[in-house]
């Protein structure tokens, strides 16, 4: 009776409503499965027509992707993976539901329409949980690991960052590695925390990453350091924790945590980081108005520019140096620095830098009533200001420059205009009628 | 028997009005016994009239008897449409009643008793559904089911089929039947000792039951229990003690959560926890301490979850001093497992138990002084 129902079934066409779950996939991946070599050398329609169909080929035919992958690990036992996987599908499709019509997700293709993600899922999660009853936690964590790296797509990232997670819970089980796997586990999550914008858990991973690999020598795959690894991902974390603070002004513990910052990055052994913590540190306390302690850790990164030959960051320095001495109102280091910062920007086509450094040491020239000087060094910002193609920056550069040569001229003007003899008048009247520059070498 | 001698009035078949052939209510064979109460029920025999009234037919003596007499003549089609959409209504009160008694039989273990009621819920659900009816799926899977129970493997394979092709032929079929037809599936191939099958069809099983209760619900532990039971014969014991660990976890959250729900709210047990689940709860906790027992390895940490669990029933059926020596023997297992979650709530649940004990005690010894009191004055 059964075997008579069983082939008036199979004989039949499969059921025309549900065509597109037919899945080839899955029908290879049995075929390899079963290594029976009769079947293994039948396409799938030569199934179809096989009258002698057993029930996991009509299962293959008639039930979803998500179907087939659920009861092939329920039937060899790996009943948590497939918790695990059913709880995955429904946490995405209960997001989908509250983001609603018309969100990005909604656009997206669902986890269980997606038999290759399926597979991949379940080889993944089976080989874990096999690993997690033979209690071998290392390999439950490499498992999971693997399933994170593989879930990189954008749309997928929500998988990545569940399985870094699960692997940190799982790397906290190995005993056998001195914290190895969950120093790693620690680094991935403070990753993952970075990309979710999540700066205070991210630096508590990093902390323990830090933490955890401190004087032991462990590479990972592409030969870096984790301590390195470690002192970088707090370094970032801090720079941006401590960003935030000085948005909310709260200037105090942002110079602690860019401290904490500069630490990090002499420890990851970065020159180029270092010097750029420095140089926040330096900014901090500019913040706050401690104009020496921002030159000394300023000082620490221009020596550092100087060393890499960057020529760019040193020019930056100079100006930050600049900035705090104009504050401190010590003119004569004033000037010197800025010189330096024009000479350094000259010559290595960083001409918005030059044109800046310029216009700032011409300014302070005037201000100082060196017109001379300033006068010729807003002229040279001017002119190559001309070839940059930004009119602001040119606007500004000109109205300095027209100040200073105004400036310029007052002496002998008003000289002329004191002494009032028809020699002076006529200067005057010439000058008016030409409106040149050189009125001062006129007389 | 004195009684069912009243009951029980010898026809004869040669006696009945031509054209009828009065049929044994359990076997079909020529009937020789009518039931004096309703008079519409006939047996071939006494034992086979006993067996039926033990089974169902005491419920629903009276039920029967406007379904199986002739049709008065009605005038009216008012009163024609009135009295078959009554006598359809009292069917369907009939399946309803024979299905509930054959299926609270089963799961207490009597399987010769829950065999009628099954019978007369099929043949029920025929008369009102038709032949090929979906609806006809519960009835056939409750029968398969009594006769695994029973070792009458041909008669239940039989039974599946049936539920197997309805069920195959209406694209409309629930998914909790799905999962019902599954389970015996499982359970059929069980027993015919192909485990392979017994897998692919448990399998289903959790999976169909999981898409409709959801995964935390102990509608689909039976699956995962048959299961494990199957990991076990085939010597895959690891397999078998982690299903098992799901299991004992899966009820004992769900009955936690009862019993909190019952302290918090002082809800009545019968409102949260029916008769059905309870028999099943206690069946299947049961069967867990038994496989822990039949297993070499010790495994406290499921000894203290399935102990716990039994203690929290225990409780919630007043029975405190069952309750009280589960939970200390859930405490001791779990305080072998290093860092238990368990200890915690176990403690907890110990001092409630302690507590309604002391105020059990406390208000029966006032009782007793109070009957010792009267006759004094």
């Amino acid at each position: 009776m059964s075997m008579l129902i069983q082939q008036q079934v199979c004989g039949g066409a499969p059921d025309p409503s549900q065509p597109s779950e037919a899945e080839g996939l899955g029908i290879q991946d049995r075929m390899q499965r079963s290594g029976s070599p009769t079947r293994s050398s039948q396409s799938p329609k030569d199934i179809v027509k096989d009258h002698n169909l057993s029930k996991e080929d009509v299962a293959l035919i008639r039930n979803s992707p998500k179907h087939i992958v659920c009861v092939d690990m329920l039937r060899e036992g790996y009943h948590a993976s497939f918790s695990e996987l059913f709880a995955l599908i429904q946490k995405w499709n209960a997001s989908r539901e509250a983001a609603g019509p018309g969100s990005a997700i909604w656009q997206h293709r669902p986890l269980e329409e997606q038999p290759s993600k399926l597979h991949e899922l379940r080889r993944f999660l089976t080989r874990a949980e096999a690993a997690q009853r033979a209690g071998l936690y290392e390999e439950v964590y490499e498992n999971q690991v693997a399933l994170a790296h593989y879930f990189k797509d954008p749309e997928d990232i929500w998988l990545s960052h569940y399985f870094y997670e699960a692997g940190l819970k799982s790397a906290r089980l190995v005993a056998s590695d001195e914290g190895r796997r969950e120093a790693e586990a620690n680094g991935n999550m403070g990753d993952v925390c970075m990309e979710r914008g999540d700066l205070e858990a991210a630096r508590d991973h990093y902390e323990a990453f830090h933490r955890l690999s401190a004087s032991k020598a462990w590479l990972d795959a592409t030969g870096r350091s984790y301590a390195a690894r470690a002192c970088e991902g707090l370094w970032k974390t801090y720079t941006l924790l401590a960003e935030k603070m000085l948005a909310d002004k709260d200037y105090e513990s942002a110079i602690g945590t860019l401290v904490n910052a500069f630490v990090m990055a002499q420890e990851a052994g970065n020159k180029k980081i270092e010097g750029e913590a420095a140089y926040r540190v330096g900014l901090g306390y500019q913040c706050v108005g401690d104009h020496p302690t921002a030159r000394s850790y300023l000082h620490i990164y221009m020596e550092i520019s100087s060393a890499l030959g960057d020529h760019e960051s040193l020019g930056k320095a100079y100006k930050a140096i600049a900035q705090s001495l104009e504050s401190e109102g010590k003119f004569g280091e004033l000037t010197e620095f800025l010189e330096k910062f024009v000479k350094v920007s000259s010559g290595n086509s960083q001409n918005r830098n030059l044109v800046e450094a310029c216009m700032y040491l011409g300014v302070i020239y005037r201000s100082r009533g060196e017109y001379d000087k300033g006068c010729t060094y807003l002229q040279r910002a001017y002119d190559i200001g001309c070839g940059l193609n930004d009119l602001p920056l040119l606007q500004k550069v000109q109205v300095h420059l027209g100040s200073a040569r105004a400036h310029h001229m007052m002496m002998a003007y008003s000289r002329h205009v004191e002494e009032a003899q028809p020699l002076d008048v006529r200067k005057l009247l010439a000058w008016k009628d030409s409106r040149s520059n050189d009125f001062y070498s006129a007389d | 028997m004195v009684k069912m001698m009243k009951m029980a009035m010898m026809i004869n078949p040669l006696a009945l009005p031509k054209g009828q052939h009065k049929l044994c209510e359990l076997c079909q064979k020529p009937a020789h016994v009518q039931c004096t109460k309703c008079r519409v029920t006939f047996y071939c025999n006494a034992s086979h009239q006993q067996a039926d009234w033990v089974g169902i037919h005491q419920k629903v003596c009276q039920l029967l008897v406007p379904l199986r007499t002739a049709v008065p003549f009605h005038a009216l089609q008012v009163d024609r449409d009135h009295h078959s959409a009554q006598i359809r209504q009292r069917k369907e009160q009939l399946i309803e009643i024979s299905r509930a008694t054959a299926q609270r039989k089963l799961l207490e273990g009597l399987h010769m008793e829950a065999l009628p009621a099954a019978q007369l819920c099929l043949r029920s659900a025929r008369e009102v559904f038709g032949c090929s009816a979906v609806e006809l799926v519960p009835a056939y899977l409750l029968l398969a089911e009594i006769n695994i129970g029973l070792a009458y493997v041909a008669e239940a394979k039989e039974y599946l089929t049936q539920a197997e092709w309805t069920a195959l032929r209406s694209p409309g079929c629930s998914r909790a039947v799905r999962h019902q037809l599954q389970r015996n599936l499982g359970r059929l191939y069980i027993a015919e000792e192909n485990l392979e099958w017994a897998l692919f069809h448990l399998a289903n099983d959790v999976y169909y039951a999981t898409e409709e209760f959801g995964l935390d619900s102990p509608k689909t532990c039976g699956g995962y229990l048959l299961m494990a039971n199957v990991f076990f014969i085939q010597e895959k014991t690891d397999i078998a003690m982690s299903l098992y660990t799901k299991v004992a976890s899966t009820w004992h959250d769900h009955l936690s959560e009862v019993l909190e729900s019952h302290v918090h709210s002082s809800a009545a047990v019968e409102d949260l926890l029916d008769e059905i689940r309870w028999v099943e709860a206690e069946g299947t906790l049961h069967s867990l301490l038994e496989a822990q027992r039949q297993s070499t390895q010790e495994q406290p940490y499921l000894l203290a979850l399935v102990s716990h669990a039994l203690a929290v029933l225990c409780l919630l059926a007043g029975d405190l001093a069952q309750a009280l020596e589960f939970g200390r023997k859930a405490l001791s297992n779990s305080q072998l497992v290093p860092d238990c979650s368990l200890v915690e709530p176990i403690q907890g649940f110990l001092q409630l138990a302690e507590q309604r004990l002391g105020e059990r005690d406390g208000s029966g010894a006032g009782v007793i002084t109070d009957a010792g009191d009267e006759p004094s004055q």
